[in-house]
C-alpha cells in the first residue's frame, strides 16, 4: 500500500467513526437532537435531549 | 451569581430585551409560543455578572397552558433574584395584569415600560415616576428594540434584588380580602412560602394551589356558602380577574395621558390586516405571496422576461460565468445566479482535486473525488437558495404576517376540529421539523397535539430543499418541461395540502375531539430587524456546512465503500458497481417502490434511487449527496457523463435509469411525506404519551407517502385517475360524516 491509500483510509475511518461517535456523546450528554446550534432556533433549547425533558416535568 | 429573569406578556419584546442585554443571537418570533422553553445569558456591564433567564410569554399565572406553568413555577420554585416584568408600553392596561400577579409573590420585582418609543411617536404620555409610586415598584423606561434605557434598568433591578420584598395583593375594597387574609395566615402557619400568591390562587380555585393545599379548600367552600356577588356569582375566579381590572383602571390608568382619548385607534396595521386577513381572499393572497417568494428564489426567467431579452443578452458565454445570471430561458432569480457561482466554484476545486490525484490509485481518486466531493458538492450548491428562500421566511416571520397565517387557517378549518394554534408549530416546519415538533407543547388538546406531530413533516423543511430542487432541475434540464420555480412551490402546496387532509381525516376519526378555543395576538406589522436577519442566516449556513462536512461527508464515505466493494470485500471499479454490497442491498428494496415509480420498472441502475431514499433517514440532505456520489460514478461509467453537481447528478440518473417524469414527481412526493430525519423522529417519540402512538405515527408516515406518492405517479402517467383519486377522498369524507352523525345521535 502506499502512503497515500493508507492516510485516506485512516482519514475515512477517523472520519465516520469520530462522527458516530461524537453523535453518541452529543445523546447522552442531552445536547441538540438536530445538530443546530440553538440560539438562533425557534425551538431554543427545549428539544435539548433528556436534560430539558428532565428539568421540564420536575 | 444573581439571576435576573424577564416576564411579561407575548410580544411584549422580552426576548428583543434578553438579546440586547446578553449580546446573544436568540430568535425572536411574532407569535406565542416561540419561546417554549427558557434561555440564560449573562449580563456583563454590572458590578458582577448577572445571570438572565428569558421565560415564555405569559397573560396570567393560572396554568391553563404550558408557558404559563413553566414560568410560573420558575418564579415560585427557582426563586429568582428578581423578576423584571416587561411591560407594553403601548398596552398599558392589559400588560399590568399579569403585573398584579407577579406582585403577590414575595420576589423583588421591577417594571421595565418597554416600547416607549412606539408611546413618544403616538404622542402619548405615561407617568412614571407616579406609576413607581401608585404600584410601590421601581419603574424604568426602555425601548429594547433601539437598546434605550437598558443599562439604567439593569442598573435599578441590581438594587432592587439586595432588598427584601413582601407579597401584596390588589384585591381590596371586596369581601374577598377578608378571606384571602384568612388563608394567608393558615398557610404562613403550615410554613408555606409565598403565602399571598397562594392564597389568592386558592381563593380562585386554581387546579394546581388547589392539589396542593388541600386544607384550605374547606375555608374557601365555606365562605363560598355566605358570600354571594350579584354579577358572578360564586366564580370567584372571574370576581377576582374583575378587582384587578378595575383596580388597574381606578389606580394606574390614570398615569397615561392618550392624545388621542378614542380607546379604539385605527392603525395602519389594522388598514392592511383588512386586506391580508380578508375572510375570502386571505388565502389566495398567502398562496400568491408564496408563489412570489418561490419565485424570486427559484426562477430561471425572473419576472418572465425571458421573451424579450435579446438573443445571447448577459449569458457571459465563453467564459468561466456562463448562463450563472441570464440563462436559456432569461434572468435566474438570485437563489440561481448565487447557485451558479457556487458551482462554478466547485467546479474549479473539483477539477483542481482531480488533478492533484491523477497520478494516484484509482480507488484514492474515486473516493475522494466522486464520492467525497461528488456527494458534498452536490448540496452545498444548494446553500445559497435556502439561505434566499429562509430569508424570505425570516422577513414574512418577523414582519408579523405568519401570525396571520395561523389567523386565517383557524377561522377557515376551526369546523374541522382544527384551531390555528395548531398551525402554528406546523408552519415553524418550513424551517425545522424538530422545533416545531416541541413546540406543539403549546397544545393543551393531546390529540390535536398527536395529529400535529405527525402532519409537521410534511411541511417540507430547509433540509428537504435540496430535493425538491435538485430534481427539479433534473426535470426542466432533462425534460425540457416546466419551471423549477413551479414545480417547487407545487410540491410545497402538495406538502400543505396532505397535511391538512391528514389532520382533518385524523380529527374525524381517530383522533375526535373538541375544537380547542383560539386566542392570539396579532402583533403589529412592522420592519423586519436587519442584523436579526443577518444572524439568521450566518447560523443557518454555518448548520448546513457543519452538517454537510460531518453527517453527510461521513454518509458519503459509507456510501462510497458498500458500493465499490462486493459481499467478499473485493474492490469494484466504477462498471462493476452493480456487483456492489450497495447494489445487492438496494436491489433487495427496489421492489418496494415499484408502485411510486421508481422501483423494478427502472432500467440497471434503478437501486439508486430507493437507496438514496433510505439514506434519507440519516440526514434529508443525504438524499441528494447519495444521488451525487453513485452519479459521478455511473456518469463516467456507464452513459460518459460529467456530473455537476445536485441537477447534473439527477440529469445523469434519469439518462441512466430511464425514470421517467412522474416518477421523478412521485419522488420527491415521498421523500416530502416519508418517515423524517432520525432527529425529528426522535423528536416526535419524545412528544408522544406511548410506543403504540409512536409505531402508528411511523406506520402513518409510511402509508401517507405511499398513497400520496402513488398518487402522483398514477395521476402523472394518467391524468384521469385523478377523478378516480378524488371520489375516494369525497366518499371516504361523506361516509366519515354520516358515521360521526349516526354516533353522535346514538349517545345522545
Amino acid at each position: 500500500m502506499t502512503p497515500i491509500e493508507i492516510i485516506v483510509i485512516i482519514a475515512a475511518v477517523l472520519i465516520v467513526g469520530g462522527v458516530i461517535v461524537k453523535s453518541i456523546i452529543d445523546r447522552k450528554k442531552g445536547k441538540t437532537s438536530c445538530g443546530c446550534d440553538c440560539s438562533n432556533c425557534s425551538g431554543s433549547c427545549s428539544c435539548c435531549g433528556t436534560k430539558n425533558k428532565e428539568e421540564n416535568s420536575k | 451569581m444573581y439571576r435576573f429573569c424577564l416576564a411579561g406578556n407575548p410580544n411584549s419584546g422580552k426576548t428583543t430585551l434578553f438579546n440586547g442585554l446578553t449580546g446573544s443571537t436568540a430568535h425572536v418570533g411574532n407569535w406565542p409560543g416561540v419561546t417554549v422553553d427558557k434561555k440564560e445569558g449573562i449580563y456583563r456591564k454590572c458590578a458582577e455578572p448577572i445571570a438572565i433567564v428569558d421565560l415564555p410569554g405569559i397573560y396570567s399565572l393560572s396554568p391553563y397552558t404550558q408557558e404559563e406553568v413553566i414560568a410560573r413555577n420558575y418564579i415560585l420554585d427557582e426563586k429568582p433574584d428578581c423578576v423584571i416584568n416587561i411591560i407594553d408600553a403601548t398596552n398599558l392596561e392589559r400588560n399590568l395584569y399579569l403585573t398584579t400577579q407577579i406582585m403577590e409573590i414575595d420576589v423583588p420585582v421591577i417594571l421595565a415600560l418597554n416600547m416607549m418609543d412606539a408611546v413618544k411617536k403616538r404622542g402619548d404620555k405615561i407617568d412614571a415616576d407616579e406609576l413607581e409610586k401608585r404600584l410601590g415598584l421601581p419603574v424604568v423606561e426602555i425601548s429594547a428594540l433601539k437598546g434605550e434605557g437598558l443599562d439604567k434598568l439593569m442598573e435599578r433591578a441590581y438594587e432592587t434584588c439586595k432588598k427584601k420584598r413582601e407579597g401584596k395583593t390588589v384585591i381590596e375594597n371586596t369581601a374577598l380580602k377578608h378571606l384571602i387574609g384568612d388563608i394567608k395566615i393558615a398557610l404562613e402557619g403550615h410554613g408555606v412560602k409565598n403565602p399571598m400568591f397562594h392564597a389568592v390562587k386558592l381563593v380562585e380555585l386554581d387546579e394546581l394551589e388547589v392539589l396542593m393545599h388541600k386544607e384550605t379548600v374547606n375555608m374557601v367552600e365555606a365562605f363560598k356558602k355566605t358570600h354571594n356577588d350579584k354579577t358572578f356569582g360564586d366564580d370567584f375566579e372571574a370576581l377576582i380577574a374583575d378587582a384587578r381590572y378595575k383596580y388597574i383602571t381606578k389606580y394606574f390608568s390614570p398615569t397615561l395621558k392618550r392624545k388621542n382619548e378614542e380607546k379604539f385607534v385605527v392603525t395602519p396595521s389594522d388598514k392592511a390586516d383588512k386586506i391580508l386577513t380578508h375572510k375570502i381572499w386571505g388565502f389566495p393572497i398567502f398562496l400568491v405571496i408564496l408563489f412570489a417568494i418561490f419565485h424570486l428564489t427559484f426562477s430561471e426567467n425572473l419576472f418572465f422576461l425571458g421573451g424579450v431579452l435579446p438573443e445571447g443578452f448577459g449569458k457571459l458565454e465563453g467564459t468561466l460565468f456562463e448562463g450563472v445570471f441570464v440563462g436559456d430561458s432569461g434572468i435566474n432569480s438570485l437563489g440561481v445566479m448565487l447557485m451558479g457561482v457556487v458551482e462554478v466554484l466547485t467546479g474549479l476545486v473539483s477539477e483542481l482535486v482531480g488533478g492533484w490525484l491523477s497520478s494516484s490509485p484509482e480507488w484514492v481518486s474515486g473516493l475522494i473525488c466522486d464520492g467525497v466531493l461528488g456527494g458534498i458538492f452536490a448540496i452545498l450548491g444548494f446553500l445559497p437558495q435556502i439561505l434566499v428562500l429562509f430569508l424570505f421566511f425570516s422577513i414574512l416571520e418577523d414582519s408579523g404576517y405568519m401570525a396571520r397565517i395561523a389567523f386565517i387557517l383557524d377561522r377557515a378549518l376551526k369546523k374541522f376540529g382544527l384551531s390555528g394554534r395548531a398551525f402554528l408549530p406546523m408552519i415553524m416546519g418550513f424551517g425545522c421539523s424538530v422545533p416545531a415538533m416541541i413546540n406543539t407543547r403549546t397544545l393543551a388538546d393531546e390529540k390535536e397535539k398527536l395529529a400535529t406531530v405527525r402532519v409537521i413533516p410534511f411541511f417540507s423543511c430547509g433540509a428537504k430543499l435540496p430535493i425538491l430542487t435538485a430534481v427539479a432541475g433534473g426535470i426542466v434540464s432533462y425534460f425540457g418541461v416546466g419551471n423549477v420555480d413551479f414545480i417547487t412551490y407545487g410540491m410545497y402546496i402538495l406538502g400543505i395540502a396532505t397535511a391538512l387532509i391528514a389532520v382533518i381525516l385524523m380529527r374525524e376519526t381517530t383522533l375526535k375531539g373538541e375544537t380547542p378555543p383560539f386566542i392570539m395576538e396579532l402583533p403589529a406589522y412592522h420592519a423586519p430587524q436587519v442584523k436579526n436577519l443577518i444572524m439568521l442566516l450566518w447560523d443557518k449556513a454555518k448548520h448546513f456546512i457543519q452538517k454537510a462536512f460531518t453527517i453527510i461527508l461521513a454518509s458519503t464515505i459509507v456510501i462510497w465503500v458498500i458500493s465499490h466493494f462486493d459481499f467478499s470485500w473485493n474492490y469494484l471499479t466504477d462498471e462493476q458497481m452493480e456487483l456492489s454490497i450497495l447494489a445487492g442491498f438496494g436491489k433487495l428494496i427496489q421492489p418496494l417502490f415499484t408502485p411510486v415509480g421508481f422501483g423494478s420498472q427502472l432500467k440497471a441502475f434503478g437501486w439508486v434511487f430507493a437507496v438514496a431514499a433510505i439514506t434519507g433517514l440519516i440526514a434529508k440532505e443525504n438524499v441528494v449527496s447519495t444521488l451525487g456520489t453513485l452519479a459521478a460514478c455511473i456518469g463516467a461509467a456507464a452513459i460518459d457523463v460529467e456530473v455537476d453537481g445536485g441537477v447534473g447528478a439527477v440529469s445523469a440518473m434519469i439518462q441512466a435509469t430511464g425514470v421517467t417524469l412522474p416518477a421523478l414527481l412521485a419522488f420527491i412526493a415521498f421523500n416530502m411525506t416519508t418517515i423524517p430525519c432520525f432527529a425529528a423522529v426522535a423528536a416526535a417519540k419524545g412528544e408522544m404519551a406511548s410506543k403504540s402512538k409512536f409505531n402508528w405515527t411511523l406506520l402513518f408516515w409510511v402509508a401517507t407517502s405511499y398513497i400520496v406518492s402513488s398518487a402522483v405517479y398514477l395521476i402523472g402517467t394518467a391524468w384521469w385517475t385523478a377523478f378516480i383519486y378524488l371520489a375516494v377522498l369525497v366518499v371516504a369524507f361523506v361516509v366519515i360524516k354520516l358515521y360521526n352523525k349516526k354516533r353522535f345521535a346514538k349517545e345522545k
